[in-house]
Parts: structure tokens; C-alpha cells; sequence
């Protein structure tokens, strides 16, 4: 899922600076599921904002709502409307819903309430790792399940660095370093011939670094 | 040939190659890349150029190769991934390669994360080995990484790698490094190395794979520049092991730097007889100066003459620049030259003041003679005068040579005063050592040392800090030594009393002595320990003895003095009666000692605030006096509390109201109300027996109740729970929640119903039932009773007979109860263990109808005691015991079936009741039970049909209703006594008024357990919830009154005066 | 000056209510105390709005940690008073003014305690309510 933080308040109430009347806008997917953006972070935020506001001895009118998703054009359809009687919509959801939102609609100011982090997944309760850099042309075969691009401080293609020293990444020792899991899972999984290859030099458009990305499967178009 | 360059070409020849390492600088000073150069220069075959290391910027890699080139020195221009992409490192390569770059070493390069922009964005478009094969495409096969032609000048460069011998996986590495040679790396460059011996394994599998035919290697050394360099390096550098002997070898130096070389030239010299090993590369990290030391030392100079080494790019100050370093060259030669010269000049001028000494000497002779001359007085004037100008020059010489040795004299000064020091410092260890110090201050002394050292290992202190360190805490111990000679105890120690003996050594003596001393310390404290019992238990006398036998040992043992002061003074009052009243408000000054939790301040504070409240309390109930005192109290112990000001306010100005009732002794002095001393005083000794949390309303309620009759004594505890009353100084054993077991006799209401009602119709009121209990007998013999039997509800005597009253039973554990509330505990303390004992105390103590044996230790949740064991248990009770027992199972269906059947098996023909029998075990139970004819507990779940299914069940397999006794299941007051008492009440109501004879079986009411699993029970005594035992009892009571009205026949209960006021309800009501 | 305190207490910790505790004198005369069945329940817009609906101090008072009746209750309340304070500081309020509390059930003491704690708290701070 896609993993986010929310902002500081104090963040927030400065960009809300001079709304009267504010829409905190949630979306049940994977903010939710990630406790950022879901109901329940909705009405703390909102919370929030009224006793800053209150603190600084200004009014606001702050109305809530979640979304089932905010980045599919249905369940927007609604808002089109109902943001306009907003001085400004707080989305709660990923960076994808504050762009689909300021894309379809016109005449809404749709501000971030979050930090969209990474792909990630949950670790434990309160606790998500990133495990996925959504580049685009996956090597997972190659490594054992383990991605070194999401996952290895220095992106390597090619094994571990110097600096990998009793399985922990030499940037944070609470790192591990995954090309020493992926050494070991490959001799475990008797692959190790993978580490012999070299891996060439990797094509970095499909990372979005040949401009924003596009899917089409022309089947389903309309 | 690749590319031609100067490494390339001294390893080709086979010669063993030295590289060193040049960092540019943090800034655009050309200066300093020439400096280091022309220090390496002639040493090296070639310099490293590090690019951005450890991600901190510095003056770019391409640039300052250039300037190394331009001072003649063959640069290896290091390349990373970190902070280019590929357009800017194939960029980069063309420029190097055009301006005469012909080494490249390929890095992926440090994260950014350990520099000075951790904030960077990290580049790496490729890593090291993608770096290698796109260099390599570029030279061999002229093509660009995308595939495009390189039409002319491809970039010639002779390539290398990194490898790291001591990183994870182990076993990876020299896989890693073939995949680096496969992807072009022709030389390869390792980390450091200080385990040669790890190195050497790498180099096994190396060779194993062949790689080093395939590539030349050289080895990566560093000279640490210091103790405190090598220690940084060990534990902060990932992938650098620096092994403990380089450590030790460092701080045992007298010269680190000089064995930081050393040490160097070790591992040269190690690693040089490796196969596969083609040369090193000298590291002196910022210390470029020890490379040439380092190169001489191992036997590698002089180097090859460099070939090829030209820089292609000279600007036109360049030339001049050259000019200008060249005269610079001749000047310092010149200045050499002169340097000679003047030093020469110096010697010489040294043979020139010996001369001039034997021109004293010979001076000296002269005067000699002129004095001769002038005594023989023959000499002619003229000849007086030469030898006296003589005379004046030579003095003058003299002069001059006499400044010259004070020069030198302070010249030799600096040495001379450090051989000074040394000497002391040598003098004061010696001193240590000597036999001036005891054996046991040398011991403290070298044990100090030692702990020092952990010190040191432990902070990473340099030696020099070390030594600092430790000569100062040697000087403070020798001072102190001093000062506290001569018994000279160490902090801590316990006091050595009296001379050893001359016979045993000191060590001896001592911990003879300081055994004895704990010996005696331990007496003292078993008895004061056991003299505090007693005095608990009010045995004064004795403890009175015990504090003074602890006395006798230690005649300062606080603890000891204190007992002994509170036991005089309780004798004191035993013998006068107790002192003072009921009043017991603990004085500002003699609070009970502070808990050790909270400090003073707090428990003070606590204090105000009881105090307040006990005078807010008073005050309420018209005490103005006692309010006063409470406030005044509290104001003792807080000046500026503002409440308890308020609240002496309030109870002054209200005083007057009441005055009749304090008048005999306010009228004494009508005009100081501000000063009115406190009603009662109260002794001391009193004070300190105050429990800690004595609650401030007790002495209020105390009196009322003193003139309050018995009859209404239980409306008072319900109404206003009342914390303990005084520790009794004699008498039965103290109970500070119900006091006495006793119970008035309720007043019986001797005129009958119809008497009362007077005009009113009988019929009215009279509502006879049709139906009738079933009566169940229980125990055998005299005391056997019979429960049931009434033919009404309960105690609707006016309506049918009851012919057997009501029971209630004691219930008795099996086992030592682990939950049970200390107020409950101590009715049976000397019997806990033993269900026997327990059993017959509550018979013959307090006078028990009946006993319940709980055979709660056979659950096979808790003890899960075998049931053989547990039925012997039971067959000593029943045994034990002339009263009606009934054996309550722990609940779990098979235990008790199983437990059930052996104690029946053991006890034969006793009627004995046994229960509970449940839906799950009615049929095994029911069964034995019906074999010897005893009485069951039917157990369901609160609730009428379920109560009489399991009755039915029971009556199919043929036990008869006169032997079913139903447990209905409760809940206590509070917990569910009103569902209980529906439920009782339509089994009940059925029986009676709609004759259904399956629910005419009498009902056993286990309440004991439940109202004394209640936290109400439980929670300690408290302001707001008064006093924790008579909280328990009316629980207890009014649970089993309210039960009793619901139908209940046989109560099974826990505490003697909740059994003793239930009894005394039940006779008070038949 | 009665500065408004507001204590979540579960039904365990206090069988107590606010008004006998004024009148005996023993807490602040602002305190008010809202009863809960479990501090477990206690939601973190719950803490934050009680501020801005006019408490100038709030304390939670659960069950002691390994006797709370729903296990784990008092620890997850305990919790989110942790991430409730630290929006406080995100504010720019003392997070000093909301303050949890394990306290022994029953006992009326603790809560006492606690609300005095919270009134020191109040001593010399400025209003958040202007």
C-alpha cells in the first residue's frame, strides 16, 4: 500500500492560514489501512485545527468527511459541488488523491494534509517499511524476492558494498542490508548463480525518470 | 598495453607496484594538491585522487589529477556513482582522458549519508561494476553507454576497483571481484588491511577462481597516525578490521607515529609474499610525509623511473609559474647552502671560545706574572701598560664568551626540565611501590590502576589523557592517605575496631573483624525484628526485653532505641490505662513516619489535605471545636494553606452555636479563642502506633456510636462506614473493622399478623400456597439438619409453616486461600493449612450449623491436586467434624466427578451433600450419589428451566428430589443480586403456587465466594469507602438477607459476624 | 480562579464523583470528571476537543497497568495521551497540560492526587481560552 505520514499541525494551520471554512477530507484506502488519513485521523485532525485555531483566537467552521478513495473519479463526482462551499478541502489522502482531486475539480482548493512517504507495508502495529520503489522494471526474480532498489541505500545491482558488515547496512545499523539477505536466500534457494551474473546497467525511465508515467491496456479503454 | 600509463607499465614489468593516495582539498587551493604531490613524487607510481571521500565536497578528482599530473605525478583518478549520472561521468572520462588521465578507478562511491550534505540527493544511476563495463565499452569498443559511436579519441584508460576483503558476506567477496574483473577492472585497489591473516584467506579464494592471473591487486595499507586514529578507524569505519594487536601495539608505543609506520611496514612486508599480490597502496590519510618513510622502510624504493607521465595542458603562467618554483628551488638551496655555512661559522666560533678560554687560562697566568712583576716592581711603565691594555681585551673576550653559554644554557633548559619531571614522576611511583605504603593501600592502589585501565579501554582515552588521569587520582589517594592516617579506613569500609592482634596479618584481622561485625549486626536485627512482633502483638513486656538484649550488642542501633522508647511508653499506658481518647488527631510534629515512597514535603502535604478534610467533616457535624483543631493542625504543618485558614474561619465563627456543648472549658478563657489549646493531649507513643492511614472521621463516628443502642448499631455501619476503632491493650484479639463477633438478639415481633393487621380482612392479605418444599436431610446423627419442608414463601409464617429454619454453613478451603482479603484471613489464621482445623474452629469458635469443604485446590487450572489426595482431605472434615459437611468440587466437570466418586468411596455411607453437579457430570455423579444416598448440589446457570431440566435429568436417572439441593448460581450485591433474586424467586413461586415438583427442591445459596471476589471487598480501607472488613461483612450480610427472602435454604458464607448477624436474622424473623 | 481541569477516569479507577470530593475539600473547585467505562475507549480527538471545548487542563486516570479490567485498556490510553501531547507541542500548548495517570481502583486518594497535579500544572500558565 502506499504509506503516509501526516504533517505537523503547525504545518497545517499555516497553510489553512486566512480559511474559514475548512472540508477535512479522508479516503478509506490505503491512508486509512496505514492510520494517516482514514476516519479516525480525520476527526483528530479536525480536532486539532479547532483548538490551534482556537488558540490563536481565530474561528473556523471545519465540516468532515471520508471518502471510500479519492483517487477514482466516482466517488469524487460529489464533491465537485460540495467543495466549492469550502474556502479549501484538507485531503487526507495520498499525494494521488490531492492531484485527482485539483484535477477534476475546478473551483476547489485542495490542500495536503499529509506526507506521502512510500509503498510499503506494515511491519507491526505502528510500524511500516518501505519494500517497493515502483521503478517500473522489477528484478525480483533476480534477487530472490528482495528488491535492492527499494531496499539498498546505494541501489546496487551488483551485491553488497564495503560497507556491509554482519548482515546491517553501513547507513543505520538498524538497517539490514538486503543484498546480504539476498546472498543468502539465493545460496539457500541454490540460485547463487544469480550472484555471478552481472547485472547491466539498468534503464531508469521506467522509474519515472523519462517524465510522468502512463498505463494503458486498450481493452478496457472506453 | 591499454593505456600506457606509468602503472600500467611498472606492472606489466612485474615489478611490485606502490600507489599512494592524494586527497584534494576542502577548498580551491591549487597549492596544497602540489604540495602533497611533490611529497609523493619519486615514491609512488602512481597517486589515487580520491573524489568527494566520505561524500565531504572537496576540490574535484578531475582537477586536482590534472594538477597532480602537472607536478609530474601519475594521478588514478577515483570516479564514483554517487554524485553523477551518466551523462556527466562519461562527460567527465572524455575530459580526463583528453588532458592525459590514463588511470581510472571505478567507485560506487560513500553514501552521502556520512558527509556533509547528508540532505543530498544520491545519484546512483549504476554502481561500480555497471561503471567498469560502460568505461570499458567506451575504450574497447568506442561506443557511449547508450550505444552511440565514439568516432575519434576514445578515452584510453587503464581501469580499476575496489574490493573489500572484510565486508559481508565473506565468502561473496572475491565472487564480487571476479564479476568486477568480467566487467573490465584491470588492477584492483583493497581496503585497508590490519588482518593480514583475513586478507590472506581472501587471497586463497582469489586464487582459487583464478582472478589473479586475471587482474593485478594491490593492497591497501595505512599507516595510523595515532592511538586515537587506529581506535576511530576500528569501530567506526564499517568494513575496517583493525585488529586488537595494531591497537596494542600503538598504545604500548612510545612514538605513535613512528610505530603507526612501523606497523605499516609490516603489513607491506606480509602481504608482499602473497601470491597473487602485484603491489600496495599506501594510504597515509593527511599524512603523505610518511609515504616516502614508508616506501624506504619496506625495501620498494627507489621506484621505477616514471615513463609517460607528461600533462598536456600547461596554461602560459604555467611556464612562468615553473620559473618562478624554480627559483624558488634555488633559493632554497641557496638558503641550504647558507644554512651550512652558518652552521659552520657556528662550529667554528665554538673553537674560538676555547681558544679564548686558554687565552684566560693563559690571562690568567699573565696576571700571575704581573703580579710577580709588580711585586719584584722591576718592570718598566711602558711595558706595564702594554700588559694592562692587554688585560682590558681579554676581559672584554671574556665577556662575551660568558653570554655565549647562557645561551646555550637555555638552550638545554627544555629537556632538561622534562628529565626533571620524568624524575618525579619516576620518584612518586617509586614511592607507591615502596614499602612506605601498606600492603592494603597497594592494593586499593593497583586495583585503582586497574579500574583506570577499563576506564581508558572504555572511554577511548589517549595515553596522554590516561596518564594525566591516573597521576592525579594517585596524588588525590596518596593525599588522602595522608590526611587520614593512620587508621585510615577507606570510604565505605566498615570501621575496623581496635588493633589487630600482632599474631594475624591485617587482612586477617580484618575480615574476622568485619564478620563479626555483620554477625553482630544481624543479631540486632533478628531482634529487633522479633521484639517489633511482639510489640505488635502487645506482648510489651517481652519486646521491652528483646530491645534491650539488641541494646546490649549495639547500643546505637536506632532502630533498637526507637522500639525500645514505644515499648516503655506502651507499658507505661497499659499500667496507667490507656491514655488520652478516642481524639486521636496525630500532632503537627509527630506525624507518623514518612512512607519511604514520598518525600517529606509530600508526606506533609498529605497531611494538610487529611487534616482539612477531617475539619471540614467535623464542621458538618456541628464540631467547631474538633473542626478547629483539624484546621489549626493543618496549619502547623502549612502557614499558607489557604483552606485550612478558610476552613479555621468558618469553624471559629460557627463556634458559637455550639458553645453549650465545650463550654465547661472554653469558659476558663473566654477571650483567647486564638490560643485555645487542643481538647486533648495526646501522648506520643500514641502517635506512633496511629496506623499510617488512619482516616480523620473516626473519632467523630467513634462517640456517636458509644451512646448509640445496640439495635441500631447496624444501621450506623451501613450508613457511615467507620474506619477502625482503637488497638485494644487487652482483651480478645484485635479486629479493627467489626470489633466484636457478638450480635444483639433481633427483636422478635411477638403479636401475631392478625393481630396487627386489626380490621382488615385476613383473606386479604392471606394468599396460602398450595405447594410445598421438598425437606432434604444433610450430616448424620444429632446435628444433622434438614433443610426445606415449608409450604410458603419464606417467612410468610402468617401463610404456612416454615418447619425448618433457614441454614447458613461455613465454607472452608481445602487449601490456603490465595485471594482471600486479610480481613477475612485473620478469623482463621492458625488454620489456613489445615481444613481440619479450619473446619472445627468454625464449629467450635463460631458455633458453625455446617461446613462446606471447597476442594478448590483439585481445579485443573490452579494446584490440580490429585483427587485421591484431595478426598483424603475431605475425609479428615468429614471425619473431623460433627456438623453436616457439604463437598463443593472446583468446577470443572470431570475433576469433580472424578474427586467426587473417590471422597465417596472413602467417607461410605456419611451423608455427606456433594455437588456440583452439572449438565456435564449429572450422569456419573448422580450415579454414585444414588448408590450411598447423599444429598446433591444440582449447579445451573442462573436461570428457572435450566434448574429444573438438570432436576429432571437427575429424577430419570433416579435420584430422588428429596435428595436434590439447587444451586441456582448468584451474584452478589452489586454484582447481579437482583437477577438472582428473580430467578430464586420464580423457582420458588412455581413450587409453591403452581405445585411444579420439579423445582420443589430446596435451594443452597454459595455466596461466600462471590460477594468476597468483589473489589468492594477487596479495596483497602479508605475515606470515602470507610473501613474495608465491615464493607465486607454488610456485603456479605445484605447479600445473604436479600437471598434468604428469595427462597434461600441453605447459605454457604465466609465471615463469622456476616454468619452471626444472618443467623441472628434468621431467628429474629421465625 | 477556577481554571477548568477535566478528568477521564474509567469506572474503575473512581467510584467517587466530583461533587463529594469539592465539598470535602480536597480538589480544585474547576475540576469536572467524566466517567468512562474504560480509559481504553478514550479517543484522541476526544482529549484535543476537551481543550478546545474549554478545559485548560486534561488527565486520564486508568487502571493500573497490570490490573486494568480490559487488560490492556489503561496502556492504550496511555498511549494515545502520548500522541495527543505531542499535537499539543505541534500547537504550540504545553503538552505538560494533559497528563496520564495510573492509579489504584477505587482509591480516592490518586485521583486527588492527579487533579492537583493538573491545578500545579495551571499555577503560573497562561490561558489557552482567550
Amino acid at each position: 500500500m502506499i504509506v503516509a505520514e501526516r504533517k505537523p499541525m503547525n504545518e497545517i494551520l499555516d497553510m489553512i492560514s486566512g480559511v474559514n471554512r475548512l472540508l477535512v477530507l479522508g479516503c478509506r484506502g490505503c491512508v486509512a489501512v496505514c492510520s494517516a488519513g482514514g476516519d479516525k485521523e480525520v476527526d483528530v485532525i479536525a480536532s486539532a485545527l479547532r483548538l490551534g485555531r482556537k488558540k490563536a483566537g481565530q474561528q473556523i467552521e471545519i465540516d468532515t468527511d471520508t471518502l471510500v478513495r479519492q483517487c477514482d473519479p466516482e466517488y469524487l463526482e460529489p464533491l465537485k459541488e460540495r467543495g466549492k462551499q469550502f474556502d479549501a478541502v484538507l485531503s487526507t489522502a495520498c499525494g494521488v488523491g490531492v492531484n485527482f482531486i485539483a484535477d477534476r475539480c475546478p473551483g476547489v482548493r485542495v490542500l495536503p494534509a499529509l506526507n506521502t512517504t512510500f509503498y510499503g507495508a506494515n511491519m507491526s502495529s505502528g510500524e511500516w517499511i518501505e519494500l517497493c520503489a515502483g521503478c517500473g522494471s522489477c528484478v525480483l526474480h533476480l534477487t530472490g524476492g528482495l528488491c535492492p532498489v527499494a531496499r539498498c541505500a546505494k541501489r546496487l545491482s551488483n551485491g553488497p558494498c564495503g560497507g556491509s558488515v554482519g548482515g546491517r547496512c553501513e547507513i543505520d545499523p538498524n538497517v539490514p542490508c538486503v543484498w546480504q539477505r539476498i546472498h543468502d536466500k539465493l545460496v539457500e534457494q541454490k540460485q547463487d548463480k544469480l550472484l555471478k551474473d552481472i547485472t547491466p546497467i539498468r534503464d531508469w525511465t521506467t522509474a519515472g525518470h523519462g517524465g510522468p508515467r502512463r498505463r494503458i491496456r486498450e481493452d478496457l479503454l472506453p | 598495453m591499454i593505456a600506457g600509463s606509468n602503472l600500467e607499465q611498472v606492472l606489466r614489468s612485474g615489478n611490485f607496484a606502490v600507489t599512494g593516495e592524494l586527497g584534494p582539498p576542502k577548498s580551491g587551493d591549487f597549492e596544497v594538491v602540489r604540495k602533497k604531490a611533490r611529497i609523493l613524487k619519486g615514491h609512488v607510481d602512481a597517486v589515487n585522487i580520491t573524489d568527494c571521500q566520505t561524500a565531504i565536497v572537496r576540490m574535484s578528482s578531475l582537477t586536482a589529477a590534472l594538477l597532480a599530473l602537472s607536478e609530474g605525478v601519475e594521478p588514478v583518478m577515483q570516479m564514483t556513482c554517487r554524485d553523477r549520472n551518466r551523462i556527466g561521468i562519461q562527460a567527465d572520462i572524455l575530459g580526463a582522458s583528453a588532458l592525459g588521465i590514463k588511470n581510472l578507478l571505478c567507485l560506487t562511491g560513500d553514501h552521502q549519508k556520512f558527509g556533509n550534505h547528508p540532505q543530498a540527493k544520491g545519484v546512483f544511476d549504476m554502481d561500480s561494476i555497471q561503471l567498469l563495463g560502460m568505461v570499458k565499452q567506451m575504450r574497447d569498443e568506442k561506443k557511449f553507454q547508450c550505444g552511440e559511436e565514439i568516432k575519434s579519441n576514445e578515452p584510453e584508460l587503464f581501469l580499476g576497483a575496489a574490493a573489500n576483503p572484510f565486508a559481508d558476506p565473506f565468502e561473496y567477496r572475491p565472487i564480487r571481484l571476479g564479476k568486477k574483473v568480467a566487467a573490465g577492472a584491470n588492477f584492483i585497489q583493497t581496503q585497508i588491511i590490519y588482518n593480514v591473516e583475513k586478507f590472506a584467506k581472501f587471497m586463497e579464494m582469489v586464487r582459487d577462481l583464478g582472478l589473479h592471473e586475471k587482474v593485478f591487486i594491490l593492497a591497501g595499507v595505512t599507516p595510523p597516525k595515532s592511538l586515537g586514529m587506529a581506535r576511530y578507524m576500528k569501530r567506526f569505519v564499517p568494513g575496517l578490521d583493525v585488529t586488537d594487536e595494531v591497537i596494542d601495539r600503538l598504545s604500548d608505543a612510545k612514538d605513535q607515529r613512528e610505530e603507526g609506520i612501523n606497523i605499516c611496514v609490516d603489513i607491506i612486508n606480509q602481504v608482499k609474499e602473497i601470491e597473487g599480490v602485484s603491489g600496495v597502496h599506501v594510504m597515509a590519510i593527511e599524512w603523505e610525509e610518511a609515504v616516502p618513510e614508508i616506501v624506504k622502510r619496506s625495501g620498494l624504493g627507489p621506484r621505477p623511473e616514471p615513463q609517460g607521465v607528461e600533462p598536456r595542458l600547461v596554461s602560459p603562467g604555467a611556464i612562468e609559474e615553473a620559473v618562478e618554483r624554480a627559483r624558488h628551488e634555488i633559493r632554497d638551496e641557496f638558503e641550504k647552502e647558507l644554512d651550512k655555512a652558518r652552521s659552520e661559522a657556528q662550529a667554528s666560533r665554538g673553537l674560538l671560545i676555547k681558544e679564548k678560554e686558554s687565552a684566560s687560562a693563559e690571562i690568567a697566568g699573565l696576571r700571575k706574572e704581573l703580579e710577580d712583576v709588580k711585586r719584584s716592581a722591576v718592570k718598566g711603565e711602558a711595558e706595564i701598560k702594554r700588559l694592562t691594555t692587554e688585560l682590558e681585551e681579554a676581559k672584554e673576550e671574556l665577556q662575551k664568551a660568558g653570554s655565549l653559554q647562557v645561551v646555550a644554557g637555555e638552550a638545554t633548559g627544555g629537556p632538561a626540565s622534562i628529565s626533571q619531571t620524568e624524575f618525579n614522576q619516576g620518584a612518586m611511583t617509586e614511592s607507591i611501590s615502596s614499602g612506605k605504603l601498606s600492603l592494603r593501600e597497594q592494593d586499593a592502589l593497583s586495583s585503582l590502576n586497574l579500574g583506570l585501565k577499563a576506564l581508558q579501554k572504555v572511554l577511548g582515552l589517549s595515553e596522554d589523557q590516561f596518564e594525566a588521569l591516573r597521576r592525579f587520582l594517585e596524588a588525590e589517594f596518596l593525599l588522602q592517605l595522608g590526611q587520614a592516617a593512620p587508621p585510615a579506613p577507606a570510604a565505605g569500609m566498615i570501621p575496623a575496631p581496635a588493633e589487630a592482634p600482632v599474631a594475624s596479618t591485617p587482612e586477617e584481622v580484618r575480615e574476622t573483624e568485619t564478620k563479626k561485625v555483620a554477625a553482630r549486626q544481624k543479631d540486632v536485627i533478628n531482634l529487633v525484628a522479633k521484639a517489633n512482633v511482639l510489640l505488635h502483638k502487645n506482648n510489651v513486656e517481652e519486646a521491652l526485653n528483646l530491645f534491650k538484649k539488641a541494646l546490649e550488642i549495639a547500643p546505637e542501633d536506632e532502630k533498637a532505641i526507637e522500639g525500645l522508647n514505644k515499648a516503655k511508653a506502651l507499658l507505661a499506658e497499659k499500667e496507667t490505662g490507656p491514655a488520652g481518647t478516642a481524639e486521636a488527631i496525630p500532632s503537627a510534629e509527630g506525624l507518623p513516619p514518612c512512607p519511604e515512597e514520598i518525600t517529606p514535603e509530600e508526606w506533609s502535604r498529605k497531611w494538610v489535605v487529611r487534616y482539612v478534610a477531617m475539619g471540614n467533616v467535623r464542621l458538618m457535624k456541628g464540631d467547631s471545636d474538633g473542626a478547629m483543631e483539624a484546621f489549626k493542625k493543618a496549619l502547623e504543618l502549612d502557614p499558607g494553606d489557604e483552606k485550612a485558614k478558610e476552613g479555621l474561619e468558618r469553624a471559629q465563627a460557627g463556634k458559637g452555636i455550639h458553645v453549650p456543648e465545650v463550654s465547661t472549658e472554653k469558659a476558663v478563657a473566654p477571650g483567647e479563642k486564638e490560643e485555645v489549646p487542643p481538647a486533648e493531649v495526646i501522648p506520643e507513643e500514641k502517635e506512633a502506633r496511629e496506623p499510617e492511614a488512619a482516616p480523620p472521621v473516626e473519632a467523630i463516628t467513634e462517640k456517636e456510636e458509644a451512646e448509640a443502642p445496640a439495635p441500631e448499631e447496624e444501621k450506623k455501619e451501613a450508613e457511615a462506614p467507620k474506619p477502625a476503632p482503637k488497638v485494644q491493650l487487652s482483651g480478645t484479639p484485635e479486629h479493627e473493622g467489626v470489633g466484636s463477633l457478638e450480635v444483639p438478639v433481633l427483636e422478635k415481633e411477638t403479636r401475631s399478623l392478625v393481630e396487627r393487621a386489626g380490621s382488615i380482612p385476613e383473606d386479604l392479605y392471606r394468599e396460602p400456597c398450595s405447594g410445598s418444599i421438598k425437606d432434604v436431610l444433610i450430616g448424620d446423627g444429632e446435628k444433622a439438619i434438614t433443610v426445606g419442608g415449608e409450604t410458603t414463601l419464606p417467612f410468610h409464617l402468617f401463610e404456612g409453616d416454615m418447619p425448618n429454619p433457614p441454614r447458613v454453613a461455613f465454607e472452608v478451603l481445602d487449601s490456603r486461600p490465595e485471594e482471600w482479603p486479610d480481613v477475612l484471613t485473620r478469623y482463621f489464621d492458625d488454620c489456613l493449612d489445615d481444613p481440619v482445623k479450619w473446619a472445627r474452629k468454625c464449629v467450635d469458635e463460631f458455633n458453625a450449623k455446617a461446613i462446606c469443604l471447597s476442594l478448590i485446590s483439585t481445579d485443573p487450572n490452579g494446584a490440580d491436586v490429585p483427587a485421591s489426595d484431595a478426598a483424603k482431605i475431605a475425609k479428615d472434615v468429614v471425619d473431623g467434624v460433627d456438623v453436616p459437611v457439604i463437598l463443593w468440587g472446583c468446577g470443572n466437570a470431570d475433576k469433580d466427578t472424578e474427586t467426587l466418586r473417590e471422597v465417596t468411596s472413602l467417607i461410605g455411607n456419611k451423608k455427606v451433600c456433594v455437588g456440583p453437579l452439572s449438565d456435564a457430570n449429572y450422569r456419573t455423579l448422580g450415579a454414585t450419589a444414588m448408590a450411598f444416598q447423599l444429598p446433591v448440589v444440582a449447579s445451573t446457570p442462573i436461570d428457572v428451566n435450566l434448574a429444573k431440566q438438570l432436576n429432571i435429568l437427575l429424577e430419570n436417572l433416579g435420584v430422588s428430589l428429596n435428595h436434590i439441593l439447587m444451586d441456582p448460581s448468584i451474584g452478589a450485591v452489586g454484582y447481579g443480586l437482583e437477577y438472582t433474586y428473580s430467578v430464586m424467586e420464580r423457582i420458588r413461586l412455581a413450587a409453591l403456587t403452581q405445585q411444579d415438583e420439579k423445582l420443589s427442591a430446596p435451594i443452597v445459596v454459595n455466596l461466600g465466594r462471590e460477594v468476597w471476589k468483589a473489589k468492594e471487598c477487596r479495596l483497602p480501607s479508605d475515606i470515602l469507602l470507610g473501613d474495608q472488613e465491615r464493607r465486607g461483612v454488610i456485603m456479605e450480610s445484605i447479600t445473604a438477607s436479600t437471598l434468604l427472602l428469595a427462597g434461600g435454604e441453605l447459605m454457604i458464607m465466609r465471615h463469622p459476624k456476616a454468619v452471626a448477624l444472618t443467623e441472628a436474622l434468621i431467628e429474629g424473623m421465625m | 480562579m477556577s481554571d477548568i481541569i477535566l478528568g477521564f477516569c474509567c469506572n474503575y479507577t473512581s467510584s467517587v464523583d466530583e461533587d463529594t470530593l469539592k465539598k470535602a475539600g480536597l480538589v480544585p473547585d474547576g475540576l469536572r470528571i467524566k466517567r468512562l467505562p474504560c480509559t481504553g475507549k478514550l479517543e484522541i480527538n476526544t482529549l484535543l476537543d476537551a481543550f478546545e471545548q474549554g478545559a485548560e487542563a486534561v488527565f486520564v486516570a486508568g487502571c493500573q497497568v497490570d490490573k486494568c479490567h480490559n487488560l490492556s485498556g489503561s496502556q492504550r490510553a496511555a498511549k494515545r495521551v502520548g500522541y495527543a501531547k505531542k499535537i499539543l507541542e505541534e500547537l504550540g500548548i504545553d503538552p505538560a497540560r494533559l497528563e496520564m495517570f495510573f492509579v489504584s481502583r477505587g482509591e480516592t486518594e490518586p485521583i486527588v492526587e492527579a487533579a492537583r497535579h493538573m491545578s500545579g500544572v495551571l499555577s503560573d500558565a497562561e490561558s489557552i481560552h482567550r
